[in-house]
Order: structure tokens, then sequence, then C-alpha cells
């Protein structure tokens, strides 16, 4: 059997270093692995921006998905969404943002709608919900490039989101139109976020062990009642790997069917060895190298191939 | 060595005239693809230019219609350009009014440390009410105060790049671009600019400006000489005289009528609804640059045409041909260095951030013919003799500006 994978590293002196990161990505093109998600630091310090190494690596080794992690701490929605909308465009519609819930920015601060709103959380819910509708404030069909009309975006396809919520205030649209897949993959990890507060706008959902018992009743019911369906969401099983100590495929494999999660979501510790391991010797063992190349990410994940954007 | 040009490409979507996309062999909509910037970025290098330049705003141009727009954002470009090139600076525009510091210092520095030392951080204030909007304003901050902060703002971003002790690159700190044409843009320039772009259309006027920057700068305690004025230019190659001029006149025939009005309208802040194209320019109506709200270094440009030349609005829109107030030079690959040559000996420039008229073909004819002719002259580069943008430009380290000079600036 074959199940989506994500592969995690921090790239910076203090993890994967640049240039091991582009070996890395080779090695995750070769394996299969759905995408490489880029964290936003490390235990031992500071790492390199994931959206500008998520978009130089994808400059080189292009045919496996990244996700760059981006938290709302210091990060304005608008500036947010187009950062990952032009990463997905770049990379062809493989691209997500594992959105980290945090605090608020400068920027946006200044005008919050209500000053007093609080909770990472409900920031969270608000800004993912921001970033989706901004994805399809320009749909890619009103790119029309008529030459002999004059016309070069049909923009009456193009409308204003006029977000108002507590946090945030957000006219749009975006200047750029949306990708192949529709709109860039959103993960979530439900260690800071609840069902609820993610059922709105995630594509993955993703879970430590502790948390992945019960995950799939519980993320059911939360898409339930934000008018979604639970195959509409990929729950991912997160498994810290320490260097020298891999994991058994099968245990792993049997974790995930006991807990109903849809994929894997591997964080192997210790750099760029330990993550070259992982990719030789574990993921062989539970992705198809040989399948066909899925032609998004939302498609490598299971999902469907690309998310309808309203016109 | 005899003092050599700097050549920065900007690549301006489909091109600087409006009518660019519709240019026949043309795609009119390659510039909403990454390819398009990789592969004229890819040939700049080959052509041993400075720097590709990338200009930019947080929302969606409403000229959008008539024209393609800046739609892919500048570091997520820059950092794939990064990987795809060895030697080709990258500089991005972003706003000073519409990012959190402590956010933007650090994304550009890892920009800087991912290129290996290449990284330009062009600074704007960011015009206009449209993104303004997006960032929960109802318009823009007043002039004034756009520029109050992008002083701080600049200053606390090269500061905290000075803090750095590791993820350091190999040219220390990124280059600070400074565009401004206001009063306060020049004081800005004067201040913590490396690199300025300015729009002029007048060599006289140019030079002056260029001797304001270096003479600001010096009054900061900076070295003049480590200061590199850009003004834009747009150019239009042929092989012929003749075959330029036929080039720009279909150029100007393709321009889509209601973009252009828009655009000036937008421009001059005044309505132009029920002007005829032999109708002159209602001037009583512009009030002067530093009053205007908006962009004021094309205000300035294009009312200083409108002074002088009392044209009448389809002259003046056949003048900028929708470029938007760079000046456009027109000819065959020896008259275009020609022109470069004069400007350049007269002191109006260090060089240029040349904007083709359509892209890629108008770029393709400027790195295969226009470079080759300045090469021949000696007056540009034949090959990289550095890996960083810093070592292009001939700039040093300069000193981490302080803040102590925001309340006192001289005069």
């Amino acid at each position: 059997m074959s199940i989506p994978v994500l592969l995690t590293i921090s790239v910076g002196p203090r993890a994967v270093a640049l240039r091991d990161a582009v070996t890395v990505a080779e090695a995750a093109e070769a394996a299969g692995v759905a995408a490489i998600r880029i964290a936003d630091g490390t235990a031992a310090g500071r790492a390199l921006d994931p959206t500008v190494v998520a978009a130089y690596l994808a400059g080189v080794h292009g045919g496996v998905g990244y996700v760059a992690e981006l938290p709302t701490t210091h990060n304005a929605p608008y500036n947010a969404a187009r950062r990952v909308l032009s990463l997905d465009r770049a990379t062809g519609g493989r691209a997500g943002v594992a959105l980290l819930a945090g605090d608020g920015d400068e920027v946006s601060e200044a005008t919050a709608p209500d000053p007093g709103a609080a909770g990472p959380a409900r920031r969270w819910a608000e800004y993912a919900r921001v970033l989706t509708r901004l994805w399809e404030s320009f749909p890619r069909t009103a790119l029309v490039g008529d030459q002999d009309g004059g016309v070069v975006v049909d923009d009456t396809l193009i409308a204003p989101i006029d977000h108002e919520g507590v946090f945030y205030r957000v006219a749009g649209p975006l200047d750029g139109p949306s990708s192949v897949q529709g709109r860039p993959v959103v993960v979530a990890d439900l260690d800071a976020l609840d069902a609820a507060a993610v059922a709105e706008s995630a594509d993955v959902v993703v879970v430590d062990a502790a948390a992945a018992p019960g995950a799939d009743a519980a993320l059911a019911e939360a898409l339930q009642r934000a008018g979604r369906v639970r195959r509409d969401v990929a729950l991912l099983g997160r498994v810290a790997v320490a260097p020298g100590d891999p994991p058994g495929a099968a245990p792993l494999l049997a974790w995930a069917a006991e807990h109903r999660l849809d994929g894997l979501e591997l964080v192997p510790g210790g750099g760029t060895g330990p993550a070259l391991a992982v990719l030789r010797n574990l993921v062989p063992q539970l992705v198809d190298a040989g399948a066909p190349r899925p032609a998004t990410l939302r498609a490598a994940l299971g999902l469907r191939e690309s998310v309808a954007v309203a016109s | 060595m005899p003092r050599q040009l700097h050549i920065n490409v900007n690549i301006l979507n489909a091109g600087v005239f409006g009518g660019s996309w519709r240019f026949p062999g043309t795609d009119a909509t390659a510039a909403y693809t990454i390819e398009h910037y990789t592969s004229i970025a890819r040939k700049a290098e080959r052509a041993k230019l400075d720097a590709v330049f990338l200009a930019d705003g947080p929302a969606l141009d409403p000229s959008v219609r008539h024209r393609p727009g800046n739609s892919l954002e500048p570091t997520t470009v820059l950092a794939r350009i990064a990987a795809q090139t060895e030697h080709i600076g990258l500089i991005g525009t972003l706003s000073s009014s519409y990012n959190d510091p402590v956010e933007l210092a650090r994304r550009l520095g890892d920009l800087d440390y991912v290129s290996g030392g290449r990284f330009g951080w062009n600074v704007v204030t960011t015009a206009g009410p449209i993104a303004a909007r997006n960032f929960g304003r109802p318009g823009e901050p007043e002039h004034a105060l756009r520029y109050r902060r992008a002083a701080v703002f600049t200053e606390q971003v090269v500061a905290a790049w000075a803090q750095r002790t590791d993820l350091v690159s190999p040219q220390v700190r990124p280059v600070v671009v400074q565009a401004g044409g206001s009063s306060a843009g020049r004081r800005l320039a004067s201040r913590v600019g490396e690199v300025i772009f300015s729009a002029d259309q007048d060599l006289g006027h140019a030079r002056a400006f260029r001797a304001e920057i270096r003479a600001g700068a010096a009054r900061f305690g900076r070295r003049p000489e480590e200061i590199v004025v850009l003004p834009g230019l747009s150019t239009v190659v042929g092989a012929t005289e003749a075959e330029a001029r036929a080039r720009r006149e279909l150029l100007d025939e393709i321009l889509p009528d209601a973009y252009a009005r828009g655009r000036l309208a937008g421009q001059l802040g005044i309505s132009l609804d029920g002007l005829r194209d032999d109708d002159p320019i209602p001037a009583e109506l512009l009030v002067d640059p530093d009053e205007a709200g908006g962009s004021q270094s094309f205000y300035r440009v294009v009312k200083a045409i409108i002074d002088a030349e009392r044209p009448t609005l389809g002259q003046l829109l056949k003048k900028l041909s929708g470029g938007g107030g760079h000046r456009i030079v027109t000819g065959t690959p020896e008259q275009i260095a020609d022109d470069i040559e004069r400007w350049f000996h007269a002191g109006a420039a260090d060089g240029f951030n040349v904007m083709p008229d359509v892209l890629p073909s108008g770029f393709d004819d400027f790195a295969d013919h226009v470079i080759p002719e300045l090469q021949r002259r000696g007056l540009f580069r034949t090959e990289y003799d550095g890996t960083t943008l810093r070592g292009h430009l001939g700039l040093g380290l300069p000193p981490v500006p302080s803040g102590r000079h925001l309340e006192v600036v001289p005069s």
C-alpha cells in the first residue's frame, strides 16, 4: 500500500544546511514524498525563513510539494496570502502553508476592528478564512488575454472580499490568479488548535501520537458542523523519528489504520543524515515511488486534484 | 579601470508600454507565469547585468483589465531566480508602510543569505488607497507620515541585519535601494539609499538631482561615491532607425486608450472625463508637486512636461505611451548606446534601470545588441568580477545609519 507522507525539516546551519536541503529535496522527490514541510525554526534556534527556502528549493527540485510554515505573528494576512499563492503558482500547484497559531502583526494591530479580541485559535480561524477567500478572489479563468479586444483580464470575475472580523479588516482582491490546484493547501496542527477552529479552512490536519485517538471522529463531527465532509481533509499522524532509531513501517501503518489516519508526517531529528536515512530506508516502505506523480499537492495528499474557485 | 555603467533590467510584467502585451508575437498573459521572470533573469545574467529589479505593491492595480499587472510576490520570485542563477543581483520592492519590520528584516536577510549575497531591498512607502484597504486602513497615510515611518522602519531593518551573527551573507547586508523623487524621498535617499532609482526626462535636471543626492549624503557623513544613481530608461530598439520608429508607432497604436487615460488621470489626481484628444490638459487644476498625494515622483515628471510643452491630451498620452513618465529612447543599438554614454559622461547617471518596451522581446534586443555595443565601448563589464550585488555595484559596506539623524535633518 502507499500513503501520503510529509517530510519535515528545518533549514539553516543548526539543522539541515541550505546546500544539504537541496540533496534532501532531490531524495524526497525521488522517494515520492507528497511534500517537504519547511519548519520555522528548531529547538536549537532559528532557521531560514520557510517561504524563502521553499521558493528556492522548488526552483531546483520542482517535482515534490512544499509546505512552508508561517506564523500569524508578524505577518499581515494580505502579505501572507500573496506570498503563499505566488509559491503555489510558481510550483504549478504543489504548495501549501502550515499556518501556525500565534499573535498579530504590527500593521494589522494598529487598525484591528476589535482591539480587545484575543486567543490564538480564534485568530487562526479568522486568518485562515481571510487566506482562503483571498485565494479565491481572482479566479484564473479571469485571465483571458484577448489581444484583439484589448482585454487582458476579465475583471468582472474578480471580487473584493471585504472581510471585517475581530482581528482583521481586509478588502482584497488579491493581485494574482488562483493556482492550478485552486488554492494552496492549508495545514493545521491540532496541538495548538482544536478541531472546531480548523474545520472551516484546513485541508490537512496533523495530530501527534497523544492526540491521534479519537481525532478522526472529532474532526468528522467538526467538519460536518462547518458544512464539509471528512474526505475533504487529510488527517496525518506526526511521527518524530529519533536519529539511529527509526520506527518500522509495519507498526506505523498499523497505527495509521487503527486511528483512521490518512497519512503520516515524518519529522526526523538530527539534521541531514537522519533525514536522508528516513527517505532511503523508511519512506520506500510507505510510498510507492514508481506510481505516477500526482498533478497537484492536493492530489498527492489524496484530496481532490483542485478545489473549485468561485467565479 | 575607468568608471563603468551599472545596468539593471526592470521586469515590469509585460513591458513598460501599456500595449506591450498586445505586441505581435507576444504571449498576452506570460507575465502571470513564473517562467517569464526566471527566463528574463537568466538572459540578464548572460548579458552580465548588475541586477534584475521587481517593482511591487500589495494591491490589485485597477487597470488590470487593459494591461497585465504585477502578480507575483517579489521575495518568492527572487528566491526562485536565486536557485536558477549564480551571479545576477536580485532587487525587490517591499513596502515600509505595510510590512512588520521584524518579519521583513528576517525574511530579506534570509533571502540575502540564500542567494549568496545578491539581494537588494527597494524601500517604498506604497501610495494609494487600494493597498491601504488591504491592511485595514480607509486610505493611504499622509505623505509626510509615510516617509517618517519609512525612515524609522528602514533603520530598524538595517540595524537588525547588522546585529546578525549567523546566516550572514558574503555581502554582509542587503543593498538598500530607494526610489522616491519627492522632497521627503530625496532626503531618505540621501540618508540610507545606496542605489537610487529616479525618473527624469531631462539631462540637466538629472545631473542636478544626482548632485543633490550626493551632496545630501555627504551632509549625513556618507561618501558620495558610494551612491549609485540609476534613472529609469524605457527602450525601443530597432535594427534601423526606421524600424525602431515603426515599433514605437505600433506600440502607440495598440495602447488601450481606456488604460492610458485612466492611468494619467490617476497620476494627475484630476478627472479627464469629457476631455477630447485635441483638448489641452487643464493645467490650472494641477497642484504644486509637494502638495500632491499619491506618487509624487511621477506627478512631478508629468507636470513638468505639461508646464513646458502645454500638450493636448492626445499628445501627452502619446508621449507617455502608458509608460508612466520614465524617459523613452527609440533607436538603433548604436543610437541608444550614444544616449546612455552621453548621460553617463555628463554626470547625470551612474547607469540605468532599463525598462524594455515589451517583455521578453524588447529585452532580448537590448541584451543582444545594446549591451555588446556598450561593451565594445568599454562602458560595461564583459565578465562578472564578483559574486555579490555589492560587488557588482562597487559598493562597500556603509556604517549602520543611526537614529540620531531622525530628528535633526540637515537642510
